[in-house]
C-alpha cells in the first residue's frame, strides 16, 4: 500500500472513532468535540487528495472548513451555556424530554 | 511510512481513542488538542505548512481554548447517571467498525488503479505556502472568502445574543415566569 | 548524517541562548528591581570567601566580586533551593497533568526560538550557514501558533491546582492571553504586508537598506504604531509589566502558580523570563533591524561580520529585556477590567486601523 493510502486510512479510522464517540457519550461538550474530530478526519483526506493531485484547492477546501469549524464552535458552546442555564446539567439525557 | 509520519498518526489515533474513551470530559479535551497538534503535524508532513500552522493557531489555539473555558467555568464532573453497558458499547463499536470496513474497503482497493496515486508528484513546498494559497484564495475562490467572512461575522453576533445572561425577570402577571413580589 | 548533527548541533546552541537570556533575565530582574526601589538586592552569597592562602586568595577575588554582585545568589542558590524543595502534588487532582503543566507552558517558548534568525547568513567552509535552527515558511506565524498553545500549560497549572485562586487566577490569565493575541496577530499582519513576506529572515533582511538616504529603514520608521501595539500587547501576553494581574503576589496568594513549589516553580519561573527574552528578541528583529548597524554596512557572508551583527542583535534583544523589565518594577498593576478594556476597546481597533492605513498606503505608494 503506497503512502497515500495511509493517510486515507488514518482519515477513515478518525472519522469513525468520531462516530462512534458521537454515539457512546452523553456529554454535550464531548459530543461537540467528536464532531470536530469528525471534521479534522475530512480535512486530511482534503490535503491528502490536494498532495495528490498536485493543485492546491484541496487546502482551500480545508481553509474553509476551519473557518466554518470556528463559527460553529463558538455558537455551539453559547447554545450548550444556554441549555446548562435553564437544565443545569449538560448530559443530553437530562434535555431529552420537553418542559411540561 | 516514515518513522516520523508512523509516529504522529499513532499519536493522533491514540489520542483521538483518548478523546472518546475518557470519563472525564477534562481528559478528553486535552487529548483533543493532542489530536489537533498531531493531524498538524499531518499536515506539515503532507506539505500544507500555512494549513498546518493556522490549524494550530485556530483549531489548537482558539477553538479548544474556548472548550476549555466552557468546561472550567461550568466546572463539570464526569459523567453521572447510569453509564452505558458493556454490551451496548461493545455493539456500537463493532458497528463502527464494520462501517468503517465498508467505507474505506473499497476505496482503498480502488487507489492502485489512479495513475498517479502517489506522493512522488508534489507540491513543492513553497506552493504549499502562503503566497499560492492567497492567490488561490483571492481569485478562484473569491466568492467563497467574502461569504465566509459574513459567516464569521454571524458567528460572532450570534454567540454574543445566545450566551448573554437576560437579566430581566417578568413577574407572572406579566406573563413571565419570575418570582411573584 | 551530516546534516543531522549540524540541526543538533543548531539545536543546542539556540537551546543555550534561550536558557542563557532566561538566566540572565532572571539575575536582571533582581539586581534591576533593587536599582529601581533604591535597595541593594542579593550581595551575600560568596561575597565571603576568604582563604588563608595568600595565593589562592588573589584567585578568589573574581568569586568574591560575582558573589557581591549577586551572580552566585541567583544563578547557584536559587537553583539549588529549587532543586531541594519538596515536591508537592496536590490531592484530588490528576498527577500527570499536574506534572505536565511546566512542561505545556514552557516548551512552546523554547520551539518558538527556532525559527528566529540569530546571525546573518554566513558560509563556513564553503557551506552556507543559516543561523536558525528551522527555515520555515510561514516564520512568524509559527511564532503566533506557539503563543497560542502555551496558553493551554496556564491553564493545566490552575485547574490541577484544585483550589479556587488557582482556578481565578488561571482563567482571568487565559483571558487575558487569548484577548491580547489579537491585536498582536493583526500588527504582525501589518509588518506581512510591508514586507511582503512571512519569513523573519527576508523581513530582517529588508530592514538593512537606509530609506531616502538618511534614515535606516528599521520597523519602527514604517510601523511606529505598530511598534507601540505589539509592546503593550507582547507584554500582556508574557503576562508581563503592568498587565501581571494572574499572578500578582499581593492579590490572589500567586494565582496559578500556587500550588507549585520547587523545581515546577522555577520551570515556570524560567519559561516566563525566556518568554520576555523571546519578546525582545521578536522586537530586535521585527521593528529595530536585527543586526542592523545603522549607516554601517558590513560584508556579508563572512563569518566575522556575522559575529558582529550577532553581538549587535544580543545589545538590543538586552536593551529590549531592560526595558521590560524597568516597565515592570516603575509601573502600577492594572485591574482587571481597564486590562481588558485596553485589549479589546483600544488596542484591537488600534491595530486594525492600522493594517488598513498600511495596506492602503502599500498599494498607493
Amino acid at each position: 500500500m503506497d503512502p497515500i493510502s495511509s493517510y486515507l486510512g488514518i482519515s477513515c479510522l478518525l472519522f469513525t472513532i468520531g462516530g462512534i464517540g458521537l454515539c457512546l457519550r452523553r456529554n454535550a461538550i464531548v459530543l461537540f468535540m467528536c464532531v470536530e474530530m469528525m471534521l479534522n478526519a475530512v480535512n486530511l483526506a482534503f490535503v491528502a487528495f490536494s498532495k495528490i493531485h498536485g493543485n492546491l484547492d484541496g487546502q482551500v477546501a480545508v481553509f474553509f472548513v476551519m473557518v466554518i469549524a470556528a463559527a460553529e464552535s463558538a455558537i455551539g458552546l453559547a447554545i450548550i451555556l444556554s441549555v446548562f442555564r435553564s437544565v443545569a446539567s449538560i448530559e443530553t439525557t437530562d434535555a431529552a424530554e420537553l418542559k411540561w | 511510512m516514515s518513522f516520523m509520519e508512523f509516529v504522529i498518526a499513532a499519536v493522533g489515533i491514540a489520542s483521538a481513542i483518548g478523546v472518546v474513551g475518557f470519563r472525564n470530559p477534562l481528559s478528553s479535551a486535552f487529548s483533543l488538542i493532542v489530536h489537533l497538534l498531531a493531524v498538524a503535524g499531518l499536515y506539515a508532513l503532507l506539505g500544507a505548512h500555512f494549513l498546518a500552522v493556522s490549524q494550530v493557531v485556530v483549531y489548537a489555539g482558539a477553538i479548544m481554548v474556548l472548550v476549555l473555558f466552557v468546561l472550567m467555568l461550568l466546572n463539570l464532573k464526569s459523567e453521572s447517571g447510569r453509564r452505558i453497558g458493556i454490551i451496548r458499547s461493545a455493539i456500537t463499536v463493532g458497528i463502527g467498525l464494520v462501517i468503517f470496513l465498508a467505507v474505506s474497503g473499497p476505496m482503498l482497493a480502488q487507489f492502485d488503479n489512479l495513475p498517479q496515486a502517489t506522493l512522488d508528484h508534489n507540491i513543492k513546498a513553497s506552493e504549499g505556502g502562503v503566497k499560492a494559497i492567497g492567490e488561490l484564495l483571492y481569485s478562484k475562490y473569491m466568492v467563497q472568502f467574502e461569504l465566509s467572512s459574513l459567516v464569521l461575522l454571524v458567528g460572532v453576533v450570534g454567540a454574543v445574543m445566545l450566551a448573554k445572561r437576560k437579566n430581566v425577570q417578568l413577574t407572572p402577571r406579566e406573563g413571565g415566569l419570575g418570582g411573584a413580589k | 548524517m551530516v546534516e543531522l548533527l549540524i540541526l543538533l548541533l543548531k539545536v543546542f546552541v539556540v537551546m543555550n541562548l534561550a536558557l542563557v537570556l532566561g538566566s540572565t533575565c532572571t539575575w536582571l530582574e533582581r539586581k534591576g528591581s533593587a536599582l529601581i526601589q533604591d535597595r541593594v538586592g542579593a550581595n551575600r552569597a560568596g561575597a565571603f570567601i576568604y582563604s588563608e592562602n595568600r595565593f589562592v586568595n588573589v584567585l578568589l577575588v573574581p568569586l568574591r566580586m560575582a558573589g557581591w554582585l549577586g551572580f552566585i545568589n541567583t544563578f547557584l542558590c536559587d537553583s539549588l533551593k529549587g532543586i531541594a524543595k519538596e515536591d508537592f502534588i496536590p490531592e484530588g487532582s490528576s498527577k500527570f497533568l499536574h506534572a505536565m503543566a511546566p512542561v505545556v507552558a514552557v516548551l512552546p517558548i523554547m520551539l518558538a526560538f527556532g525559527v528566529l534568525p540569530l546571525a546573518p547568513d554566513f558560509y563556513a567552509w564553503d557551506y552556507l550557514v543559516h543561523a536558525r535552527v528551522a527555515p520555515i515558511d510561514a516564520g512568524i506565524l509559527f511564532v503566533l501558533a506557539m503563543g497560542s498553545v502555551a496558553v493551554y500549560g496556564i491553564a493545566l497549572a490552575g485547574w490541577t491546582g484544585n483550589n479556587k485562586f488557582s482556578i481565578l487566577g488561571s482563567l482571568r490569565a487565559v483571558a487575558q492571553m487569548v484577548s491580547y493575541e489579537l491585536p498582536m496577530g493583526l500588527v504582525f499582519v501589518s509588518l506581512i504586508v510591508i514586507y511582503g513576506s512571512l519569513d523573519v529572515y527576508a523581513m530582517v533582511e529588508k530592514q538593512q537598506e537606509l530609506l531616502w538616504g538618511v534614515v535606516p529603514a528599521w520597523g519602527v520608521v514604517y510601523q511606529p504604531v505598530g511598534f507601540i501595539v505589539l509592546l503593550l500587547a507582547g507584554m500582556a501576553e508574557t503576562k508581563r509589566g503592568p498587565f501581571d494581574l494572574p499572578e500578582a503576589e499581593s492579590e490572589l496568594t500567586a494565582g496559578y502558580f500556587t500550588e507549585y513549589s520547587g523545581m515546577k516553580f522555577l520551570l515556570f519561573w524560567l519559561g516566563e523570563f525566556c518568554e520576555i527574552a523571546l519578546f525582545a528578541l521578536l522586537l530586535a528583529l521585527l521593528f529595530f533591524g536585527g543586526w542592523d548597524i545603522p549607516w554601517v554596512s558590513l560584508p556579508k557572508g563572512v563569518w566575522w561580520a556575522a559575529l558582529i551583527g550577532h553581538a549587535v542583535l544580543m545589545a538590543k534583544v538586552i536593551f529590549f529585556c531592560v526595558l521590560q523589565i524597568v516597565i515592570r518594577w516603575t509601573l502600577p498593576r492594572f485591574r482587571y477590567d481597564q486590562l481588558m478594556n485596553l485589549g479589546w476597546k483600544m488596542l484591537l481597533p488600534v491595530a486594525l486601523i492600522n493594517l488598513v492605513v498600511t495596506a492602503v498606503a502599500k498599494v498607493l505608494l
